[in-house]
């Protein structure tokens, strides 16, 4: 309580040294754990020939439907156009890194924005597959199959390097990226170059 | 570090209650289009009733969903909004506090004592706080009323509920409102001015 209250005093006298700003907004963070857990499930306790199996897909093929409608409809940070799939941003984001200097990125930086769209895709692909998998016409076609389980060797690799690129981004630029995704906003040191 | 994701305040708790809404019906959306997609396939003809109404509550899904999306993003466009005010309403606040603790010339160790006072802090605390005997703070806090010219705890944090509730108060850079030489014969002298433009 006491200490509490020493913390509080201590923040204002040092305001304007790290500020909260609201990055992700409760859709986004639904559907990103929402996602999270339908690939954790599906992935592993969920017998990927019972039709749940098949559900939960559905269910991820849904929220990335959601999400991508929301990309166009939605608030500044969840638009498309904060995180614009770039490579040429994205070298110039790697020089930085590579040269030590800290850019920070409100909406994903371009690297991890890369990240996203991959994800997004191996998911829609996963679903798409899948479904074929079921239909009359495609089932038992061994190039659908190949490409379903090929595709989620795909995802597994791009979720370890999703929680790596995180892992790293927090250590390198300092703001809680996973906090961020439960909270919604990022501590924002003040006075840093934003993008 | 807070991490509570259940938000406290209402607007935040609309907002989150709003997304899973959207969430849901987008879903049940999906659902019903894959199903009418399948229906369609089997045997297309829109002239059955129930695959007509089928049809139609897809869309009204459909529509529904992006209605409530467009509303969520006003929404936090709103709690946008009122959050820079807010920021602006605190950085102006600390302005006017410094200038008040500058006109007074207090001590380093006052402005503590006097921020934890306008905190609501008692001087039990406080010391405790500032790891001192409760008798230095009682004589800071003295000195502070005394520089303030205010007569105690409940006068000295009216001068700044004074600041706020003015008119005034954040109107660009009217240098009156901040102005202390104005409160340095107490809040009594200020009182009819601020019920002025309080009103």
């Amino acid at each position: 309580m006491t200490l509490g209250s020493v913390m509080t005093t201590d923040q204002s006298r040092g305001r304007g040294s790290v500020r909260e700003v609201a990055v992700w907004d409760p859709l986004v963070r639904l559907i990103h754990w929402s996602l999270a857990l339908a690939i954790l499930l599906n992935s592993t306790i969920i017998d990927e020939d019972s039709k749940v199996h098949a559900w939960v897909g559905y269910t991820a093929l849904g929220l990335v439907g959601t999400r991508l409608l929301w990309a166009v409809i939605g608030p500044k940070h969840a638009r498309f156009s904060a995180f614009p799939p770039s490579p040429m941003r994205t070298v110039r984001y790697l020089r930085a890194v590579f040269a030590g200097e800290k850019e920070l990125h409100l909406s994903h930086n371009p690297l991890g924005a890369l990240m996203v769209y991959n994800l997004w895709l191996t998911v829609i692909a996963l679903g798409v597959t899948g479904h074929m998998m079921t239909t009359i016409s495609f089932y038992g076609v061994d190039w659908v199959e190949e490409a379903h389980e090929i595709a989620f060797g795909w995802l597994m690799a791009s979720v370890a390097l999703h929680v790596a690129g995180v892992a790293f981004d927090t250590w390198h630029s300092g703001v809680n990226l996973v906090r961020a995704m439960i909270v919604g906003r990022k501590n924002w040191p003040k006075g840093r170059e934003t993008e | 570090m807070k991490w509570t994701s259940w938000p406290a305040k209402p607007k935040e708790r609309r907002a989150t209650i709003l997304a899973g809404l959207i969430l849901w019906q987008a879903l049940c959306a999906l659902f019903f289009i894959g199903d009418v997609i399948e229906d369609f396939r089997e045997d297309g003809h829109l002239d059955d009733p129930h695959l007509f109404l089928e049809t139609i509550a897809a869309l009204a899904l459909v529509a529904g969903v992006m209605f409530l999306m467009v509303e969520l993003r006003s929404l936090l466009a709103r709690m946008g909004d009122m959050q820079v005010g807010l920021r602006v309403a605190r950085g102006n606040m600390a302005d006017v506090m410094k200038t008040f603790f500058d006109e007074w010339a207090l001590t380093d160790a006052e402005r503590d004592v006097a921020i934890m006072i306008l905190k609501g802090l008692d001087n039990e605390t406080i010391a405790e706080v500032r790891s001192t005997a409760s008798g230095t703070v009682r004589a800071q806090a003295t000195s502070i009323y005394a520089k303030s010219g205010t007569h105690g705890r409940a006068q000295f944090i009216s001068l700044f509920m004074e600041e706020l509730m003015s008119g005034e108060f954040g109107g660009g850079d009217s240098g009156e409102t901040r102005d202390p030489s104005r409160s340095q014969s107490g809040p009594a002298a200020t009182g009819p001015k601020g019920q002025e433009t309080l009103f």
